[in-house]
């Protein structure tokens, strides 16, 4: 459980030193993708307290799950349909779905 | 756990990061940026604008109404009343004016002299408007401004019209002031009054005058366009 943390720090310390900046058109697809991501590494931690991670299945979860999101956002935009919120509420509740489910895992133990 | 899915996950989570750290840093570039800052600028000013152009709206509207029924309507009025197209009533004098009688004495040279002539209906005209008179018709003539008065044969053109004697001139303006500028001595009812000419004039309390019946054709002349004012 360290080596998360750590790693998140670390990416968050080179994040904000990296002279990369988001044009403000796509901070909506870039918001979505995070909480894409977001998802993903909680559903990791979950698969992985359960015993049942894959690296595969979580590395290509991760990825797709970003692309997707951002790829729904924008076909949204095109169509005139706010599939910024559904992919926000969709994720949101995993997030908050994995999260009890490691709490769980964590209290029983 | 396994090892594995520790080293991806904290790769995962180093992107993850990443993201974080730049996301964070959008939202705040836009925050503060130019065009998020002006936007909410321009809203607040647009409904402050919106807000003084209804008022200004209602004050036009509320303006025009007073001037319709003030400045506007006394303005056209006098204008019509300038230009003769309305019949008006007023008091003022009737000058009575008609040849001699009879006619010439015998053995005058120039018999003509002693018939009404455009000249003489022009200084009555003159001395009347001197005297302020505010309108002023000939035998049921409204004079306006391009009307003519001109012996024709022996009678007189008035507004193209043919008028034959006796004429009535009709003026409103102040009675006594007009009667007195008439009868001034030496003045043109004396000089007229020498010739035998019969002028009588008799002071009104209302004098009808009629309107000007003719139409207005401005072949030559146009407004000044730039402006004009």
């Amino acid at each position: 459980m360290v080596f998360p943390i750590l790693g998140l720090m670390v990416g968050l310390l080179i994040g904000t030193f990296l002279p990369v900046s988001m044009p403000i058109e796509y901070a909506k697809y870039l918001s979505v993708a995070l909480l894409a991501s977001l998802d993903s590494v909680f559903g990791g931690l979950r698969a992985g307290s359960e015993g049942k991670f894959d690296n595969l299945v979580f590395m290509t979860g991760f990825f797709t799950n970003a692309l997707l999101a951002a790829g729904l956002v924008y076909i949204g935009e095109r169509i005139g349909i706010d599939l910024y919120y559904v992919a926000l509420l969709t994720f949101g509740l995993r997030v908050f779905q994995n999260l009890a489910i490691i709490r769980h895992y964590f209290l029983k133990r | 756990m396994q090892k594995q899915g520790q080293f991806s996950i904290t790769l995962v989570c180093v992107i993850l990061g990443i993201m974080l750290a730049v996301q964070f840093r959008t939202t705040q570039d836009i925050r503060s940026s130019v065009q998020y800052q002006r936007a909410e600028d321009l809203t607040q000013r647009l409904m402050q604008v919106e807000k003084e152009r209804s008022l200004l709206e209602n004050q036009v509207r509320d303006l025009r109404q007073i001037s319709t029924n003030d400045a506007v309507t006394k303005d056209l009025e006098n204008t019509k009343m300038g230009a003769g197209v309305v019949p008006l009533q007023g008091a003022g004098v009737i000058v009575t004016v008609d040849d001699t009688k009879p006619a010439a004495p015998a053995g005058s040279k120039n018999p003509n002299l002693y018939l009404i002539k455009d000249e003489d209906i022009l200084k009555i005209l003159n001395e009347l408007r001197a005297g302020g008179a505010e309108a002023i018709a000939i035998n049921n003539q409204r004079l306006i401004a391009s009307s003519e008065v001109r012996t024709a044969g022996s009678f007189l053109s008035v507004n193209n019209m043919n008028l034959a004697t006796p004429y009535e001139i009709k003026a409103i303006g102040d009675p006594v002031t007009l009667e007195n500028a008439l009868k001034i001595r030496g003045g043109v009812m004396e000089t007229l009054q020498f010739w035998g000419i019969q002028v009588i004039v008799k002071q009104s309390a209302t004098v009808e005058l009629p309107a000007f019946k003719g139409t207005f054709r401005f072949q030559y002349a146009k407004p000044v366009q730039d402006g004009g004012k």
